[in-house]
């Protein structure tokens, strides 16, 4: 069973993998030039205040080399990764058999049902988890200066792209290709729904999942209006928001919100004579209202300590999902399909 | 006598539609059986529930003294249409049925190739349709199934395919002796290689039987027109078709019928089968021409 899975599995695996090996190499040779670069704009072996400076200058030294393209491409290969396992190695899986008609041969050949789709989901998922996790672990590495120097490895745009999180989603898209394919018995029609799934699962994950996953840490403190701020306001009705950047350097936002002394978000009304455009006194004088209100800023956040911990319970609930679906697939196949 | 499959009310409905409706049937082992009826007669659902590809509704299947099951070493079974893997090389498969049966004869299957004169190295895709069916049923023998299935395998052959891939399977019986259960709409294509018939239509078995004893035991009748009723002890009345002036019978008859005032015809395969087909006692006038070639 392995042989036969493997001869027909092999050319999209050869095609993806052939994929992986130039990113791989692209990384690979631009190793160098990142670990050289934090050396001589003095980040590595950097000590207290005078780090925030050199990682700055030795971000922007990475600026227009290969390493930020290979970066860039990297990223964008494991947000791609999962939904083209899911189209062109889940979803064909067994769509392709029952559309075909072969299901009828190789059901008829002496090996059951059940270890047939065992089988075929081991080795595509496991293809599937060593590709993603390979990627992953040389980006994560190769990346750690980086990460190191921008603190922004909680970004979720960058969370999904680092550590064991990517392994999980190209599993999960496998499955979730396998399963529409076995319940919707077209490989074109599994194809779009497999697309639209996973997408979904990659924008529903950072805005629902995760947050929920991480159990973010919620402080309120009191606005003094003497760093920087935004606002914005209407001149007519006086409603006004104010936004304040919390400094939280290498931990997730979650979100931020500039509060009343009640708690309740703070949307004006203005003092029109003191803020807007028919003020008198500037910004200054607007500023000094503002200190006024008793205003707090309430910031809920995910730390940056807490990094691996929430890599590994999103894998976690990722590889939990991934069984569960297998496992009806594996009921399906043996008991409700023709 | 020991049977290959027994089937006992056995029914297959999606959804309301039925497939096969409270069929009960046994068919013997150590013979080519020849399953033939109409279209939707439930022949190729029949063979989907004996090699486990299809769950039955209600009743029960019993296929060489076991509920079938896919996956099975003992059953062989070719598809209608004869599915192969379009992208596979005719070797491929080979390689394949060898991997996925612990009893594959692999000098069977090679011999079987180049005697139908495929090229391991040509991808299934790129053969014609009688090609395909030789490669389907090379993979179904090579198996070395104790029961070997085939549905409708030669409908969709031109007539030279058609021949040789009958004269393919009355080989392999030939050297194997494994039983063979084998459906189609057409008698032409059975009466070449079996030796058992069964004729199915609406799920109901009509004649069941060695062909010998078929062909020895009907007859046509031709006489002046009369009344039917009175055939006479051991006689059954299988068609009957009335003019003004004459009456045409088709009986069943284990002893030989000498009465001078019928005209006694031989009826061979497909007169009967057809007769079968046509319609039972009474009701065979309206489809009298779908019965008459």
């Amino acid at each position: 069973m392995i042989w036969m899975t493997w001869r027909q599995f092999r050319t999209p695996a050869l095609a993806t993998g052939t994929l992986l090996l130039a990113l791989l190499g692209g990384l690979a040779l631009t190793w160098s030039e990142v670990t050289e670069l934090a050396t001589q704009t003095g980040y590595t072996g950097c000590q207290g205040d005078a780090c925030r400076a050199a990682a700055e200058t030795f971000l922007q030294a990475l600026q227009p080399g290969w390493a930020s393209e290979f970066h860039i491409a990297a990223i964008g290969a494991l947000y791609l990764l999962p939904a083209l396992v899911g189209i062109f190695w889940g979803a064909p899986l067994v769509a392709r058999e029952l559309e075909s008609g072969t299901y009828r041969m190789v059901f008829s050949q002496s090996v059951s049902r059940g270890r047939w789709l065992v089988v075929k989901l081991a080795v595509g998922g496991g293809a599937a988890a060593l590709g993603a996790g390979l990627l992953s672990l040389v980006l994560t590495e190769w990346a750690q200066p980086i990460d190191g120097a921008s603190a922004d490895r909680m970004n979720p745009l960058v969370f999904a792209a680092r550590g064991v999180v990517p392994v999980g989603y190209a599993t999960l898209a496998f499955v979730v290709g396998v399963a529409t394919g076995l319940l919707l018995r077209r490989t074109l029609g599994a194809m779009a729904v497999t697309l639209l799934v996973v997408v979904s699962l990659q924008i529903a994950a950072p805005f629902v999942v995760r947050p929920w996953l991480a159990q973010p840490i919620t402080t309120v403190t009191p606005l003094t209006f003497d760093g920087d701020f935004g606002i914005s306001m209407s001149p007519d009705t006086g409603r006004m928001t104010v936004h304040v950047e919390p400094d939280r350097r290498g931990d997730w936002v979650v979100s931020s919100t500039t509060i009343t002394s009640t708690g309740a978000e703070f949307t004006g009304p203005a003092d029109l004579t003191r803020c807007g455009p028919r003020a008198l006194g500037g910004r200054e004088a607007c500023q000094r209202w503002l200190g006024e209100q008793n205003l707090s800023l309430k910031v809920s956040y995910v730390p940056g300590s807490k990094f691996w911990g929430l890599q590994w319970r999103e894998f976690g609930v990722l590889i939990a999902l991934t069984v569960v679906l297998s496992l009806f697939c594996l009921w399906w196949v043996r008991r409700r399909l023709v | 006598m020991t049977s290959a499959l027994i089937a006992d009310g056995l029914t297959k409905r999606y959804g309301r539609r039925s497939a096969l409706n409270d069929c009960t049937l046994d068919i013997p082992a150590g013979h080519v059986v020849g399953l033939v009826g109409p279209n939707g007669a439930g022949k190729s659902t029949l063979l989907q529930l004996a090699c486990g590809l299809l769950d039955p509704t209600a009743g029960r299947i019993e296929v060489l003294g076991a509920r079938p099951v896919s996956g099975s070493p003992q059953v062989g079974f070719v598809a209608q249409d004869t599915p192969v893997y379009a992208g596979l090389t005719v070797a491929d498969h080979l390689r394949m049925g060898a991997h996925l049966n612990p009893s594959w004869d692999a000098a069977l299957a090679e011999r079987r190739i180049a005697q139908v004169g495929l090229d391991p190295k040509q991808k299934a895709g790129k053969l014609s349709g009688g090609q395909r069916a030789q490669l389907a049923l090379t993979v179904a023998a090579a198996k070395r199934p104790n029961l070997l299935l085939l549905d409708e395998p030669v409908a969709a052959l031109d007539p030279l395919a058609r021949r040789n891939f009958l004269q393919g399977l009355m080989e392999l019986t030939a050297e194997q002796g494994m039983s063979i259960v084998m459906s189609s709409h057409l008698v032409a294509d059975l009466e070449r290689v079996c030796d058992h018939l069964i004729v199915l239509v609406a799920s109901r078995v009509r004649v069941a039987g060695d062909v010998d004893d078929l062909l020895a035991t009907h007859h046509r009748l031709v006489g002046r027109r009369r009344d039917t009723t009175e055939l006479g002890v051991g006689r059954a009345l299988v068609e009957q078709s009335h003019t003004e002036v004459q009456s045409t019978l088709v009986v069943r008859s284990t002893a030989p019928i000498v009465d001078p005032s019928w005209q006694v015809d031989r009826l061979d395969l497909e007169d009967i089968v057809l007769a079968y087909m046509s319609g039972a006692t009474g009701d065979g006038t309206g489809r009298v021409l779908e019965g008459q070639r």
